[in-house]
């Protein structure tokens, strides 16, 4: 168990553009080459509609590890899942996986629509890797997993999407890796289900054994990981803790463009947190931001941070400097504090510094971001935090009945 | 961060012989013999899963086989006057329980891995147990119409003699050459898809060119030989020279035709000869299979 890990080494993968236009013509001499290695191409130049997905990814995923693999669509996410499972094999370099894997990719992929939710349970079990006595002895716990029990003997075709997938789900919640592989399998079922999955995965997670996860749910990789990649266009872009990776992912998510005839008069230079990043809710969080105001003053410009969910994409807060006060700026290099209380539910929050023209309300710059998270607590209800407080008032004998008014 | 990758020179592929492949298939397919025997019952489940016909499907094909053979035969002794052997029938049952399990698992096999396109791109097992799982559903239908046949035997000429010791012999080599043929041709159908075309006309034709329909010494002492090179014809003739005349297959064997030419029909080198192609052919279709593996998902 404590030996069980994943590494890639250097790894590149070769992958051909658009369609493959093979006739038999070309069979027997590649049926050739492919059997006894001869005549080789040069495997290190590209071709024609060949393209790099994944270019020198180097890493490696020990126990009690869960790497976050992030970044945008084709940035090689799957590809180096799929390179993990063996399903595809790498150009250049090796991959090492030790322990037998689980993955979460695909749940469902094994299901045939005429047969029933039980011969499926066995079927897809056993594709994915189960011994027979195994799935035996699970089944019932999967099947209450599943909550699909009365419809156990109709054929698959016949349930509904989100069943399809708690089934499928619920035979690879049970698979006892020893290494976990999981690619997006928390974006169907209704949010029970996703959280009873997520739950799931949670439990697997933190039972030590290395986990390698693909989401788009960033707040999920947030909670998940011990360790996130961005890969960007196949190369390995960041690594490092969930909070400043998703933070290098989404930094510059907004622009704004600069009108070069009347550029701003204040720079952002730069925003940092004080102390570390992750916070209860509720805490306080303060910033550092640094920034240099040209000659002829800031005008009519003030500074206003926005802050943004990274989940949802939505702004959730809004901090001018006219709002708390500040004093006018003057010219030269400015340093300004600033702190406010996090009253947000757990997730990653992204602060970004915005230049905003008085009269018009346009954004004329924009600075670097800064990112928090808020802990992960399951007793969290709701998108705020309202400091509540209660106070149990011990006085029984007030004998006025409550008025109405 | 590199943007050229290492030179082909340098990445050191580790060398695998074709011996250690071979053990790696072996020991994998042993492995997952239990998702080899899901998927074979997944496939003789959909096959009998709202099917008019039921188990009768399984006595069909052997059943039309016959009745072509006979309607055949039929033709050629009122053209030529001649007579009709009257263990035709049985020959015809069983040869046709051969042909109809080699057809049968060809024309599943071919497709198998085409059919499959989501487990292939999503979940990693040894893909050798598609192609062979339809050979499995193919062997429990055939399985049943033998039960039929056998029942008839009797009936049919069958002579007990201590040659029907070959009947097992014949059919490990069916198996393990048709096994050959599905590997190969679902893999080549996984790269090229008219090869499923050409299956379907090779096996509409391959009657022609296999002793089901008609025995070897109908062709005369030049064809028989040739007719033989068809590595399904020794498999075919011997099955019928052991059930029908318990001919020992280690001798070799001349029937005088029905135009009352002596042909030589067996000879024991044949055995030899199918064995060659049985086990060479699965060797060599594995081992192409399994290199080619690593490529299906790209392709697929």
């Amino acid at each position: 168990m404590q030996q069980a890990y994943i590494k890639f080494h250097q790894v590149w993968k070769r992958f051909r553009r658009g369609e493959v236009h093979d006739s038999l013509r070309d069979l027997l001499p590649a049926v050739g080459r492919g059997l006894f290695r001869v005549a080789r191409r040069d495997q290190s130049t590209l071709r024609l509609n060949e393209f790099w997905a994944l270019r020198d990814v180097d890493f490696e995923v020990r126990p009690g590890q869960a790497l976050g693999i992030i970044g945008g669509n084709g940035a090689g996410k799957s590809t180096c899942l799929k390179l993990l499972t063996r399903i595809l094999r790498p150009t250049y370099g090796a991959i090492e996986v030790k322990g037998r894997i689980g993955s979460l990719i695909e749940i469902s992929a094994g299901f045939h629509p005429d047969l029933t939710g039980r011969e499926n349970v066995f079927l897809q079990g056993s594709i994915m890797g189960m011994r027979i006595a195994r799935i035996k002895e699970k089944f019932d716990e999967i099947v209450d997993f599943s909550g699909i029990g009365e419809f156990l003997d109709t054929p698959v075709k016949r349930y509904s999407s989100g069943m399809q997938a708690r089934l499928g789900f619920a035979i690879a919640a049970h698979l006892d890796p020893d290494v976990l592989i999981i690619d997006e399998v928390l974006a169907v079922g209704d949010s029970r289900y996703q959280d009873r999955a997520f739950g799931r995965i949670r439990e697997l997670v933190s039972s030590g054994i290395p986990v390698a996860i693909v989401s788009h749910q960033l707040d999920r990789i947030a909670t998940l990981c011990t360790d996130v990649l961005v890969l960007d266009h196949g190369v390995v872009a960041f690594r490092g803790p969930p909070v400043e990776s998703i933070g290098w992912y989404l930094a510059g998510s907004h622009t704004v463009a600069v009108d070069p005839l009347h550029p701003s008069a204040i720079q952002l230079v730069s925003m940092k947190v004080v102390g570390g990043r992750t916070f209860d809710s509720g805490d306080r969080v303060c910033l550092d931001l640094r920034g240099v105001v040209r000659e002829g003053g800031p005008r009519d410009e003030h500074i206003v941070l926005r802050v943004y969910s990274t989940t949802t994409a939505a702004l959730v807060a809004g901090i001018t400097t006219e709002q708390c006060s500040l004093p006018p700026l003057e010219e030269g290099p400015v340093r300004i504090e600033i702190s406010f209380e996090l009253n947000l539910r757990p997730g990653v929050y992204a602060v970004e510094p915005f230049v905003v023209d008085r009269v018009t309300g346009n954004d004329c710059n924009v600075g670097p971001n800064a990112y928090v998270q808020v802990r992960e607590d399951p007793g969290f209800i709701g998108t705020a935090q309202l400091r509540p407080e209660m106070q149990l008032i011990s006085a029984p004998a007030e004998s006025s009945p409550p008025s109405l008014l | 961060m590199n943007s050229m990758p290492p030179a082909a020179s340098a990445v050191t592929m580790p060398k695998v012989s074709l011996w250690q492949d071979l053990t790696e298939i072996v020991t994998e397919l042993w492995q997952s013999r239990e998702l080899l025997s899901q998927l074979a019952k997944r496939d003789i489940k959909i096959r009998y899963k709202q099917a008019v016909m039921g188990f009768a499907w399984a006595v069909l094909m052997p059943v039309l086989i016959v009745m072509a053979g006979l309607i055949v035969r039929l033709a050629l002794a009122s053209v030529g006057g001649i007579q009709i052997n009257p263990s035709g029938a049985g020959a015809l049952a069983v040869k046709g329980l051969c042909w109809s399990l080699f057809v049968g698992t060809i024309g599943f096999a071919t497709a198998s891995l085409t059919g499959n396109t989501n487990l292939i791109s999503k979940v990693y097992f040894p893909r050798e147990v598609l192609p062979l799982s339809s050979l499995v559903a193919q062997c429990f239908d055939t399985s049943i119409a033998a039960i039929a046949v056998a029942i008839a035997l009797p009936f049919l000429g069958l002579k007990v003699s201590p040659a029907l010791a070959w009947v097992p012999v014949l059919v490990l080599l069916l198996v393990l050459f048709t096994a050959s043929v599905s590997l190969f041709l679902s893999c080549a159908n996984l790269f090229f898809r008219d090869v499923k075309y050409l299956v379907q006309v090779l096996l509409t034709f391959g009657v022609f060119f296999t002793p089901v329909l008609f025995d070897a010494e109908l062709l005369g002492p030049r064809g028989a030989p040739l007719i033989m090179l068809n590595p399904l014809a020794p498999i075919l003739e011997g099955m019928r020279l052991a059930i029908f005349q318990g001919h020992s297959l280690l001798q070799p064997l001349e029937l005088v035709n029905a135009k009352g030419l002596s042909v030589v029909v067996w000879q024991p080198w044949y055995l030899g000869y199918a064995l060659a192609w049985a086990l060479g052919g699965l060797a060599g279709s594995a081992l192409l299979f399994h290199r080619a593996e690593f490529a299906f998902a790209e392709y697929v």
